[in-house]
């Protein structure tokens, strides 16, 4: 596979747009991985728990969120690139719905001998909504490396 | 400022200065596969352990964000707040130092950070900042991690 090198990213650049979603099976399958504190059902695969828990409806677990948000960037910089994800959570990412990935680039500079590209995160709905943004850094090979 | 809020808040003050450890956990092929395909990975270093070698590791890796599966594991205390019924995450940081691979033995040191109050829109909430972080069965730290998480009535 080849890696995307440091020279090849300049500010502005773009990381997708990726559609994808959290389907009811991908949720109950997340559930499951994350392991015997989730028993299932839980307040993300039951519409009841989640009501009794003050949503409308089952939704897509933060961490969750947080993972899929790591898969776009892994997939575009490479394994092992991430350095650093921050996250705020700001509305319900809803199962079962578009939802669309993307980044832009905002700084690249060398730092401790490391090539590092810094980028704004979101994850939208088909509606604008906003519902997970981030700020991320990644480290790249450079050109002489890749 | 915005935002802010004066607000007498009622917690354990005590645990501010307290280290919670938790662990060991082994980190199994399973786990991290099932992890993995749930979130749409199809990196096989994630999922295959033949290609995870061939590219250099001791077994299949897990992904970036794999060691915030184990935080809800790392029976934390409660931290008394009289305050909302609903809680929900609000934000998660995480500083990456190394892969995690299956196989390894990952312990965890936590700390409540922060216990602060806001208003939003949707009224008052009380926010939770817990730092965790995760060492390999080397003592080497892979990740660090800062989830917080808002209280509403």
């Amino acid at each position: 596979m080849t890696l995307l090198s440091f020279d090849e990213v300049e500010l502005g650049d773009e990381i997708g747009p990726v559609e994808t979603e959290a389907t009811d099976e991908a949720v109950l399958a997340f559930c499951r991985a994350w392991g015997g504190m989730h028993r299932i059902p839980n307040r993300f695969t039951d519409p009841k728990i989640a009501r009794e828990n003050g949503q409308a409806e089952p939704i897509v677990p933060g961490v969750m969120a947080l993972a899929m948000m790591s898969r776009v960037l892994t997939e575009w910089a490479g394994v092992g690139s991430i350095k650093d994800l921050d996250a705020v959570f700001r509305q319900p990412v809803p199962h079962n719905q578009s939802i669309t990935i993307a980044g832009t680039i905002i700084d690249t500079r060398r730092e401790d001998g490391e090539n590092l590209v810094e980028c704004d995160v979101l994850m939208t709905g088909t509606q604008g909504e906003r519902f997970v943004t981030a700020k991320a850094v990644l480290a790249l090979p450079s050109q002489a490396h890749a | 400022m915005a935002g802010q809020m004066v607000m007498e808040l009622k917690y354990d003050r005590s645990l501010h200065d307290k280290e919670f450890p938790a662990g060991p956990f082994e980190v199994t092929k399973q786990q991290v596969r099932a992890f993995a395909k749930s979130v749409g990975e199809t990196n096989p270093v994630f999922l295959d352990e033949t290609a995870a070698r061939d590219a250099g590791y001791r077994n299949v890796a897990a992904p970036p964000t794999f060691c915030t599966l184990l935080i809800d594991g790392l029976a934390l205390p409660d931290i008394g707040l009289k305050f909302g019924r609903l809680q929900a995450q609000a934000g998660s940081r995480v500083r990456l130092l190394a892969t995690v691979v299956a196989g390894d033995h990952l312990t965890a040191s936590s700390r409540l950070k922060d216990v602060y109050p806001k208003t939003g829109r949707s009224g008052a909430m009380v926010f939770c900042l817990w730092e965790h972080t995760f060492r390999n069965q080397d003592g080497q730290v892979v990740a660090e991690i800062t989830q917080s998480f808002a209280r509403r009535e």
